[in-house]
């Protein structure tokens, strides 16, 4: 636990000396993608590997805060500063209805309701031109605002910042105890006093509050939001860095953000075949790396008879 | 009340392959429970096939359909045993994750080989329309409906009137008890997935008989299927089936009626309107499994 916010610390203060060594833009954007990444896997892994529920509809609160900030700042005007924020307001209210709905449903079917409700939004997003302009997106969002990468890297670095105090703060907190104790052991759980669907919709409405923020940023740096921010394999991409990455551990997911942008970027040299083999690599892990990249080390760490492991969440989860 | 008349027929043609690769998903994800996200690019890699076979093979149709239930029913068998076997029982996440990357790979191997563009299978005869009273139907459409609803009673009948079918309703009942009595497990769950894959592939030949075959098609495809197992209910059959022409349906009367761009909303509308109210599907009867 302190190991892991030590780290995690370690990381923030590498990122923030970023800008001060290298001046390159192409490297400072990849810095900020991966950080964008890391709060959007974060707050998927608050529902996946906490919660232990498999949602496949995060992006539902990602575009909703994508299209929130990009109306905002299109239509009224708003400045970064209060659109993003706003941003993952909405996106916390969807999640609060969302989750009402869909907490109630466990294992295969959560799974395919979750997804339902990303692709009625994405339909919605791409069918109502008249608000979001349909397939054609909104674009030039925040124009005229910020334009340098070393900005956008700090206000990045600042919204991770809150994204993984309040992830600390949670998981750590007797309410993410709580969500970990469901996980193990529903009727368990229950059979002392925890309530499965409150401890879960908490963790759900902060995933979703954070995807939100996250959203509201990729609004304003990429500067144009289209239905795409819905699509299935953003949803996959995400989820493969969470369990790349090792779920239920804070670490984790920004591990698997940092690899699977990285590897992105330097799978395109080859061109065509880029995809083809992200899916291989994809199969790889799930086949010899069960618990992600942290389970791996914890284990090791384990049969090495050092500290207990990194975490108390990726004890022998599977199997 | 003519165009409903045709409405309905349009989809109740389309409900049938539905059903048929939902058929295939049911056994997969209902009964196996593997979340399987690689479904419609069994369905795809279907049509691919055919094509294949048909336009470079010269092979026609029902060879080509042979062909591809051969094919496909030997790429599920070694799906199965090479990658899904290794997760099995470790609940639902390594199956989902596992089964996208296999549809990532599937996808982008095909698009390498035979590029974006639509493929056309060659068809079994002439095309032509058929007046039934106020509704008309193309002669290729009848006869790739008959075929499917062939396929859908010979599904059937290997689940019910075989050993292997035996062998599967032992397994899903009791997999500890069914390997106690001596039946292969191993065995019976690859064949199981086989079968799955092959009735995807087989409805996507026969939709691209009408249509076309694309690369990119499978994504909307295993999410449909996942409506229609969903609405029908988990490992049913006669769920599976009345789901697909319940979605074929609907949405042909709501491309009719309300609006053609919003046609694909529907069948996630319906399943969350199902779950809502009655998780277990439409059709589930508990007891009756397969």
């Amino acid at each position: 636990m302190t190991l892991e916010r030590n780290i995690l610390l370690a990381l923030g203060v590498l990122a923030a000396l970023l800008p001060f060594a290298v001046t390159d833009q192409y490297v400072l954007h990849l810095a900020v993608m991966a950080i964008f990444y890391a709060i959007l896997a974060n707050s998927l892994n608050l529902v996946v590997g906490y919660v232990g529920e498999f949602s496949l509809g995060h992006t539902a609160f990602l575009g909703t805060g994508a299209y929130t900030a990009a109306l905002l700042s299109v239509n009224a005007g708003w400045p970064m500063w209060a659109a993003v924020p706003a941003a993952g307001v909405v996106a916390a209210l969807f999640g609060l209805a969302i989750g009402a709905i869909t907490l109630r449903l466990q294992g295969p079917y959560f799974v395919i309701v979750t997804l339902s409700f990303a692709e009625v939004l994405r339909i919605v997003a791409n069918n109502w031109i008249g608000l979001t302009n349909g397939p054609m997106g909104l674009a030039g969002v925040g124009q005229g605002g910020i334009a340098d990468k070393t900005v956008f890297l700090a206000i990045v670095l600042g919204l991770a910042a809150v994204t993984f105090y309040l992830s600390y703060r949670f998981v750590y907190s007797n309410a993410g105890r709580a969500a970990v104790a469901v996980r193990e052991n529903r009727y368990v759980a229950q059979s002392i006093g925890v309530n499965p669907f409150g401890t879960a919709m908490q963790a759900f409405v902060l995933g979703a509050f954070l995807a939100g923020l996250a959203g509201g940023f990729y609004a304003f740096y990429i500067s144009f939001v289209g239905p795409e921010v819905f699509r299935f394999s953003f949803m996959a991409t995400i989820i493969i860095m969470v369990l790349m990455g090792g779920k239920g551990t804070l670490l984790g997911p920004v591990v698997g953000a940092v690899i699977v942008t990285l590897l992105e970027e330097y799978l395109r040299e080859l061109q065509e075949l880029r995809l083809s083999l992200f899916g291989l690599i994809v199969m790889a892990i799930v086949l010899f790396l069960p618990n992600g990249l942290m389970g791996f080390v914890a284990r090791r760490r384990e049969q090495r008879g050092d500290a207990p492991s990194l975490s108390p969440a990726i004890e022998e989860r599977t199997v | 009340m003519d165009l409903f008349l045709q409405f309905l027929t349009n989809g109740l043609v389309v409900g049938v392959f539905y059903a048929l690769s939902a058929l295939g998903l049911t056994l997969i994800f209902g009964l196996m429970r593997v979340v399987n996200f690689a479904h419609g690019e069994f369905y795809m890699l279907g049509g691919v096939v055919g094509w294949f076979a048909t336009t470079y093979l010269g092979l026609d149709f029902f060879s080509g359909l042979v062909l591809v239930a051969l094919a496909m029913g030997g790429f599920g068998w070694v799906v199965d045993r090479f990658l899904i076997e290794r997760v099995r029982g470790q609940g639902e996440e390594p199956g989902i994750l596992l089964t996208i990357g296999l549809s990532i790979f599937l996808v982008n191997i095909t698009l390498l080989a035979i590029g974006p563009a639509p493929l056309k299978v060659t068809r079994a005869i002439t095309e032509g329309p058929i007046f039934l009273g106020p509704v008309t139907i193309t002669k290729m459409r009848l006869l790739a409906m008959a075929i499917g609803v062939t396929l859908i009673f010979g599904a059937h009948a290997i689940i019910h009137r075989t050993r292997l079918g035996s062998a599967m309703r032992a397994t899903f009942q009791d997999p500890m008890a069914a390997s106690l009595a001596g039946i292969r497990t191993k065995q019976v769950y690859a064949a199981t997935f086989a079968l799955g894959c092959t009735l995807s592939a087989l409805s996507g030949m026969l939709l691209a008989s009408i249509y076309s075959a694309q690369a990119s098609v499978g994504g909307l495809v295993s999410l449909k299927s996942f409506v229609v197992v969903i609405l029908g209910g988990m490992g049913s059959f006669p769920g599976a089936i009345a789901g697909g022409l319940l979605l074929g349906v609907a949405e042909a009367l709501w491309g009719g009626y309300v609006a053609t761009g919003m046609v694909d909303i529907i069948g996630f509308l319906l399943v969350i309107l199902i779950l809502v109210l009655r998780p277990q599907g439409l059709f589930s009867i508990r007891a009756e499994r397969a």
